[in-house]
């Protein structure tokens, strides 16, 4: 129940009219890489590898301000699904120590493991009733990639960045970022497992940025 | 007689001899012959027979190994189809490699290696290595997990390039030990599970299968051919050396995937097969090698030569026997033979010495006609000289002179008969020799016409000429001469008076023939006129020496030409002189 609560909480926080709230907004939209399978009806993607990159399919970007901001007191748990032998969601993005848990949808064992230099674990095997549900703390930034030892093709990626201020572009690349602190930063946009792109930006409170990613 | 005999019982003894010596020659030929073919059989069939027998052997080695390498392979790939061992590589986590195997080999690696019969059912491995994007070796974070291997050992398993399929090597561990053992190892690549390409491979190795050495009859040797050094541990040291070299130049050599030569171990003569084991490998080029003793075909062969030997003496001997029997059948044919001979040789000797006899006559006889004839002319010149010195003395009477100009003409024909006479025995004795030349003939018969006419007592003849001017004919003049006068003479002298004499000449391109035709008493046909000293049958006023046309006939020969009488008949006799015509002078006919 805590759980939803968190997540009807985020939701408030992005639909609020930004007015009400001090910062600054960014918003725009990142030119994402061609796809050529057919548009998903539900807001579900996968992890595909091309060329020993990963990236999403169909491709959307996470677009997110970075610099060093003071940590929160409290981060909300995130989860990783496994559903139908795949990862949902198959990108995440978080912020640097954030507890993700790793339920297990299916009816079958899964053997969630990475191998990533910034987060290395073995879940091991486990059923989709066992409790408690398998956790992990992400303490170091980097790109991890979710492996399952039953079932090969399964991919995950946990993006952990060392911001709050992060969002994800629809399938068209629009994004739009509320809340921001006034000030010079850096703007990104991660698009694969190779390509991050970045803008300087000059934040000030109550202004609404445009910036585009070529 | 005693020597005839005695050289007749030697002539038996030598064909006795050289047929036994023909016998003898053909038996030791067919006794060689069968040696060399029966050698090059049994060597054709041990060496088949082994060959055989290495290619059963390799096979159902191969098909051992094949089952194997399947099994392995089926293992190996889905090892290397784990996430663990993909993420470990595609993750960039080395250090998780060994480890992630570890637990996918362990069924692999653990346990004590099974006993050689069990070998070929058991896919026990003594390591296992995996292999960098360039093909270097990742070297093991524990060694005691991946099964150990010295420095030098671990180098091997490096390849030059990443394999796409499963390839086959064979190493040798333990390099500088005389007891060296020989890995069989498998490389299977590891496909990134990103991109499709060769991101790594496994390299396990394993006791590798070897040929049974069961085989009672035939005591084969085996082992294994790798990178320049021969692995057969059965063989003494001594023998290994040199054989490695043999093996070492014929793989470098000749290139070929399997092959077999001769070889001497420890004196004795081996077959020696090879196989490449690992065809289009990427590790060096591995062989099968297989020694077989020829001690059991040699022992065989050496029977043979025995058997082989016996018969050609037994044949021998009995050659020996049979040139003595049929010597003594076919000396009676023989002697008789000899003594036909002997007879014929007396026979052909007596007639030998008829022949020089009757030669040495007849020279005889044409050397005292010679001589007679120059022992005839200085009395008759005497004589001659005597007459014509009586003819200028005056004070005789008439009839006096008129007895001795008589006397003078007969020295004067006699004069010309002992001529003739030496002429001809020249000519028999072969001494006379023509001058040839052209000579013309025109002119002779004209001068002789002229002659004719002139003689004293010439009777009343016409004479008609159809002679054209200029006819040459080839010869030497004065006997040409000869002949033509005494035709012309003959045709005058046996003339009746009031006759004719016809002289005609015609030619073609290689002759001239002159006819000579007279009227007058014939000639009867069964008369040889042209014999020497001939008479004629019926008395005649006129009367020659007899030797006149045997001589124009015997000299128109020796020209190449001919004298013969055409017709004799109705009061009218033509002789006909055909001579060879000088080439060239003769323009018209």
């Amino acid at each position: 129940m805590r759980l939803r609560g968190l997540l009807w909480f985020n939701a408030l926080f992005f639909i609020m009219p930004v007015t009400l709230l001090a910062g600054a907004v960014v918003e725009g939209r990142v030119e994402l890489p061609k796809s050529h399978s057919a548009p998903v009806q539900a807001k579900r993607y996968e992890i595909v590898t091309k060329g020993g990159v990963l990236s999403t399919q169909p491709p959307v970007a996470v677009v997110y301000l970075d610099g060093v901001f003071p940590s929160p007191a409290s981060l909300p748990t995130k989860e990783v699904t496994q559903k139908d032998l795949t990862f949902v969601p198959a990108l995440l993005p978080i912020r640097v120590g954030t507890k993700v848990e790793f339920p297990n949808l299916d009816e079958t064992y899964h053997n969630i493991f990475s191998y990533s230099p910034a987060k290395r674990f073995d879940l091991g095997r486990y059923r989709p009733e066992e409790r408690p549900i398998p956790v992990q703390i992400f303490d170091k930034p980097g790109l991890i990639t979710l492996r399952c030892d039953i079932h090969e093709h399964m991919r995950g990626l946990i993006l952990v960045l060392n911001t709050s201020y992060f969002v994800m572009t629809d399938t068209n690349g629009h994004f739009r970022l509320g809340g921001l602190p006034a000030g010079r930063y850096t703007l990104k946009a991660w698009i694969d497992s190779r390509t991050t792109r970045e803008k300087p930006v000059e934040l000030k409170n109550g202004q609404t940025l445009h910036v585009d990613f070529p | 007689m005693r020597s005839a005999v005695q050289a007749r019982d030697e002539g038996v003894a030598s064909f006795r001899t050289r047929l036994f010596t023909a016998i003898m020659v053909i038996v030791v030929t067919l006794t060689a012959l069968g040696f060399y073919l029966a050698q090059r059989k049994v060597t054709a069939d041990a060496e088949r027979n082994l060959q055989d027998n290495f290619q059963a052997e390799i096979s159902s080695l191969h098909k051992l190994e094949e089952l194997r390498h399947a099994a392995l392979a089926e293992r190996c790939n889905a090892l290397a189809a784990k996430p663990r061992i993909h993420a470990a590589i595609e993750d960039n986590a080395i250090d998780l490699l060994y480890p992630s195997a570890k637990d996918e080999l362990r069924d692999l690696m653990e346990g004590d290696e099974p006993p050689p019969e069990q070998a070929t059912q058991s896919l026990h491995a003594r390591f296992y290595r995996f292999l960098d994007s360039t093909g270097a070796v990742i070297k093991p974070p524990n060694i005691y997990d991946v099964g150990e291997l010295d420095p030098k050992t671990e180098a091997q398993l490096a390849l030059s390039r990443l394999p796409d399929t499963q390839q086959i090597g064979y190493i040798r561990g333990n390099t500088e030990a005389d007891k060296g053992t020989i890995d069989e190892v498998i490389a299977v690549p590891i496909f990134s599970s990103y991109t499709g390409d060769v991101i790594s491979a496994l390299v396990i190795g394993f006791k590798p299968l070897g040929l049974e050495e069961k085989n009672a009859e035939v005591e084969m040797r085996s082992g294994v051919w790798v990178n320049g050094q021969l692995h057969l541990p059965s063989l003494p040291k001594s023998a290994r050396a040199s054989l490695n070299e043999r093996i070492t130049s014929a793989v470098a050599n000749f290139d070929r995937e399997q092959d077999n030569f001769r070889v001497n171990v420890d004196g004795s003569p081996h077959l020696l097969f090879y196989k490449r084991l690992n065809p289009g490998s990427l590790f060096p080029a591995a062989y099968e090698i297989c020694v077989y003793p020829l001690a059991y075909s040699m022992a065989q062969l050496h029977r043979l030569r025995w058997k082989i030997g016996g018969a050609g003496a037994l044949l021998l001997l009995g050659g020996f026997v049979a040139s003595h029997v049929v010597a003594l059948r076919f000396s009676a044919p023989v002697k008789k033979l000899a003594l036909d001979s002997e007879e014929n040789r007396a026979q052909r000797k007596r007639a030998e010495a008829a022949l020089a006899s009757t030669t040495q006559e007849l020279e005889r006889s044409a050397r005292y006609s010679a001589d007679a004839s120059h022992q005839l002319k200085s009395p008759v010149t005497v004589l001659r000289i005597g007459l014509e010195t009586l003819l200028t003395r005056e004070g005789f009477k008439p009839e006096v002179y008129e007895e001795l100009s008589v006397l003078l003409h007969q020295t004067h024909r006699l004069t010309g008969v002992i001529d003739d006479l030496l002429l001809l025995s020249r000519m028999d004795a072969g001494h006379l020799q023509i001058a040839s030349g052209p000579v013309n003939l025109s002119q002779l018969v004209d001068e002789w016409l002229d002659d004719l006419s002139a003689l004293p007592d010439s009777p009343d003849v016409k004479i008609e000429k159809e002679l054209t001017a200029g006819l040459f004919v080839a010869g030497e003049k004065r006997y040409t001469s000869l002949i033509v006068q005494n035709l012309l003479e003959n045709a005058r002298k046996y003339n009746r008076p009031g006759g004719l004499i016809r002289v005609s000449a015609h030619c073609n391109a290689r002759n001239v023939v002159l006819s000579v035709g007279n009227t007058g008493r014939t000639i009867p046909p069964n008369e040889n006129i042209f014999e020497r000293f001939h008479h004629r049958s019926t008395p005649s006023s006129v009367s020659g020496h007899g030797i006149g046309l045997n001589l124009a006939r015997e000299l128109a020969r020796l020209h190449g030409g001919d004298l013969c009488l055409v017709r004799s008949e109705n009061d009218w006799t033509e002789f006909e002189v055909r001579f060879p015509a000088a080439d060239g002078d003769n323009a018209v006919a």
